[in-house]
């Protein structure tokens, strides 16, 4: 795929008001500062590429300028018109439109209802004049040069086609800028060759489109310029044919301050814990193969799509592969419930706090104890000072501020919440941890208590395995490091002497360069 | 309530604590306005007669809570009362034996509980559906089953809890205090109470943490049926008679105790204390306003005004 990047050069020429522009935006957060005299400007019929390592801005960036979060400081000049802060409702009226990974539509409703959510065309007596919208969706779709059927239900359609309805639903509306965030992650190669194509066509159009991504070689292919993030500052806005992908990667990382974090001593291989063979889920792993020591932490990692997540959750037990097998200490693990994973040792620490991890109501103490009931329950009697004591011990362990075990989870904050999660695995008696992003949202100091203790559990036997896109985190905490792309283990790491920028390219490795590099690749460990 | 001793930031708290004194300055608001407008209002018959009055829609409640704290909810109770009385009631007929009587009435409720437990469990379909769907069942069985009459003369069952009374309390009351109590350990002190609010504050996290939330739900449906089946024993014996209708309307007034109580509608907290209170300003202010001598068409009026209140009142997730 080579799109043309003939825009460029009219658009030099002829753009004197860029068709958006945030500039000297700033965000805090409590305990992070997510973005920092922030700038970004868009000319019209600009593909724009927004890049950055997780935690960089991106996002935060992209909520500012969809309304979804209103800026500390800093403007938004869309087209002549300029805003302090944009609301959902002002930023559609302004022209712009976002389109995430998974579009925000309505499943039940058709192509063309969706489309024209809130300004059906009516009949003179005030109802909906479906046949109307019918051609009109039609004749819309047909000058996108997309094939759907008006009349389709959304929910029956693939990801793919979602996103081009909501890139439609956009156009109807007359958006002069298009946000898109992590387009392709869902997409095979076709669908997203089929994306490109349309962003350029949208783009000679004379849409401003930014285009943020993970998948750097797309971002320098499709973008005419590209702006970089790092640590929630702008380091540089740079014309994509002027650089190659390790120029963004050593912008996006920056230098490395001397490697800081008191790494372990080197992990003597233990007995195995856990070993996999020929694990597949169609479509999302092909064949992986692994074996996790006693006592080793084990990073996963990945482009969005490549299979760290899903590897990890059958290695919870919380999924089942459709073929190959697992062996726990020798003997086949295949857990017929979560209940029966736990009691074997394998506890899951998800992500997603409030949706898959604490119970915001319940008290510090009762989610400690949640995962493993029995422990303070003989005969589903619950004996609730031995509960608190526990509870105490733990909080006392994981310095979970504050040190008071009655208070509603959800009232703490994000770093106590992971620790409270944490806490929850630990209270299980896991043998194998598996954590999703176990720092993510947390602070700095929370985050060297989180990666300490993960350290003082393996060093006891516990077997940890993790899964991030936080390259420094991989490299800090794991003992070895796995690379998977396409479903497949792509990489084996070892992090000592690893850098940023070299996990990252790793990570980033597209199959040219695998072509390439296929010797060195397998033999990097 | 250890609680208030601990430090707690004060702005989060307010908003609970309000809801919390809301009810208890209701309730004494009530008693005096009363016992100012009628003197008759604190004698201890009328106390007493207060307590018979809400017994079973106090027994019932009680089990909505658990409900209600796990994210549930039934709205069958009031025709479950209804079939399970006329179970019993068939059962002391034919038999002339109260004791199989009262097991038949609690089997029955226990029965209806179990197959709506899951039913709820194993569907996607929401409890306020599912429930909908056997409460308009059950309202035809009770017909069904009693030939559409009533059914009359429950000899001792009605010596008991019609007439009977202990150290001056009628016993109806006996039945609800010790439902009440069963309800309050099943929450604070057994796994399956613990599993109803770590359910019904995010059932995701619940089924992770490797709570088995099917069997769990199926489980407090049952124990709610099993409480339905005392209050409908309870109902029987006052009235001395099954009426096959005599359940309607129970179901939304234990909904409106649970939230007077302070228990939200979307589960994760809750007391059986608070439920109780509620049931206890229903049953004083119908009181009250019989004594002031308010027509029955006003008191709905108030009973709506307290009940919005209530939910608007009420602290938000």
């Amino acid at each position: 795929m080579e799109p043309a990047r003939a825009a460029s050069g009219a658009r030099s020429s002829e753009q004197a008001r860029p068709a958006i522009s945030a500039l000297g935006i700033s965000k805090r957060f409590p305990g992070t500062v997510a973005l920092e005299n922030v700038d970004l400007i868009v000319a019209r019929g600009e593909v724009h590429g927004l890049v950055g390592k997780n935690g960089a801005g991106k996002s935060t960036l992209l909520k500012i300028l969809s309304g979804a979060q209103p800026p500390d400081s800093g403007r938004i000049v869309v087209g002549n018109q300029s805003f302090a802060a944009l609301t959902p409702i002002t930023a559609r009226r302004a022209g712009i439109a976002a389109v995430y990974q998974n579009p925000e539509l309505h499943l039940d409703l058709s192509v063309a209802e969706n489309i024209f959510l809130g300004a059906e065309p009516r009949t003179r007596l005030g109802l909906v004049d479906d046949a109307e919208m019918a051609r009109r969706t039609s004749e819309l779709l047909g000058r996108l040069g997309l094939s759907l059927p008006p009349e389709a239900r959304l929910g029956d359609l693939d990801i793919a086609l979602r996103q081009q309805v909501a890139i439609a639903k956009a156009v109807r509306e007359r958006a002069s800028v298009l946000l898109l965030d992590e387009p392709t992650s869902a997409l095979n190669k076709a669908q997203a060759d089929f994306l490109f194509r349309l962003i350029r066509d949208l783009a000679e159009g004379g849409m401003a489109i930014v285009y943020i991504s993970h998948h750097l070689d797309e971002v320098l292919a499709i973008s005419d310029r590209v702006t970089v993030l790092r640590n929630g500052r702008c380091v540089g806005v740079v014309a994509s044919g002027d650089v190659d992908k390790d120029d963004l990667i050593a912008m996006m990382v920056g230098q490395t301050v001397g490697e800081t974090a008191a790494r372990r001593a080197p992990h003597p291989p233990g007995a195995p814990l856990m070993a996999l063979d020929g694990v597949t889920v169609p479509g999302r792993l092909d064949h992986v193969a692994l074996t996790i020591a006693k006592g080793e932490i084990l990073g996963l990692t990945g482009l969005t799509g490549a299979g760290a997540r899903v590897l990890a959750e059958i290695l919870a037990g919380i999924r089942t592969p459709s073929s190959g097998s697992l062996l726990l200490e020798g003997e086949a693990f295949r857990p017929r419930s979560i209940h029966a994973a736990i009691a074997q040792g394998v506890v899951l620490v998800p992500q997603d706090m409030r949706g898959r991890g604490l119970v915001m109501p319940m008290p510090v103490a009762q989610n400690l104890t949640m995962a493993r009931l029995k422990a303070i329950a003989p005969r589903h009697w619950l004996n609730l000072a031995a509960e608190r004591e526990r509870a105490e011990a733990l909080v006392g362990q994981l310095d979970i501020q504050p040190r008071d075990t009655t208070r509603e989870a959800g009232l703490l904050s994000g770093g106590n919440q992971r620790k409270t999660l944490l806490g929850r695995g630990i209270f299980a008696g896991a043998r194998l941890l598996v954590l999703e992003d176990p720092t993510e949202g947390v602070d700095v100091d929370a985050r060297r208590q989180i990666h300490a203790y993960l350290r003082s559990l393996a060093d006891g036997g516990t077997s940890v395995v993790f899964v991030s896109t936080d390259l420094e985190e991989l490299i800090d905490l794991a003992d070895r490091i796995l690379v998977l792309r396409n479903g497949r283990i792509d990489r084996e790491l070892a992090p000592s002497g690893l850098t940023p920028e070299r996990l990252l390219a790793a990570i980033q490795s597209d199959h040219e360069r695998r072509h390439a590099q296929e010797t060195e690749g397998t033999s990097d460990v | 309530m250890s609680e208030a001793i601990a430090e707690k930031p004060a702005a989060r708290r307010r908003s609970w604590d309000i809801g919390r004194y809301t009810l208890l300055i209701t309730l004494v608001a009530i008693v005096v306005v009363t016992a100012i407008g009628n003197p008759r209002f604190f004698t201890i018959n009328n106390l007493f007669n207060i307590l018979l009055q809400i017994s079973v829609l106090g027994i019932l409640a009680a089990g909505q809570t658990m409900l209600i704290v796990s994210a549930g909810l039934d709205l069958s109770v009031g025709a479950a009362l209804s079939v399970a009385g006329v179970v019993a009631a068939l059962t002391i007929v034919s038999t002339g034996s109260i004791a199989l009587g009262i097991a038949a009435g609690l089997a029955t409720g226990a029965l209806i509980g179990f197959v709506n437990g899951l039913l709820v469990a194993t569907n996607r379909a929401t409890p306020f559906i599912v429930t909908l769907g056997t409460m308009t069942l059950l309202q035809g069985a009770a017909i069904v089953i009693s030939g559409g009459s009533p059914i009359n003369g429950m000899g001792a069952l009605f010596d008991v809890f019609g007439l009977g009374d202990l150290f001056g309390v009628p016993n109806p009351v006996y039945a609800l205090a010790a439902t009440l109590v069963v309800v309050f350990f099943v929450l604070r002190r057994t796994v399956l109470g613990r599993s109803a609010f770590a359910i019904g504050g995010n059932e995701e996290a619940a089924r992770l943490s490797g709570i088995p939330v099917r069997s769990r739900k199926i489980g407090l449906y049952t124990l709610n049926g099993l409480i339905v089946g005392v209050g409908a024993v309870v109902l029987t014996g006052i009235l001395d008679s099954a009426l096959p209708n005599m359940g309607n309307g129970y179901e939304l007034r234990t909904i409106a105790a649970v939230v007077i109580g302070g228990t939200p509608l979307f589960g994760g907290r809750g007391t059986v204390v608070g439920t109780f209170g509620g049931v206890l300003l229903l049953g004083l202010v119908s009181n009250s306003m019989n004594l002031l001598g308010v027509g029955a068409n006003y008191q709905n009026v108030v009973l709506g005004l307290i009940i919005t209140a209530a939910v608007l009142l009420q602290k938000r997730g």
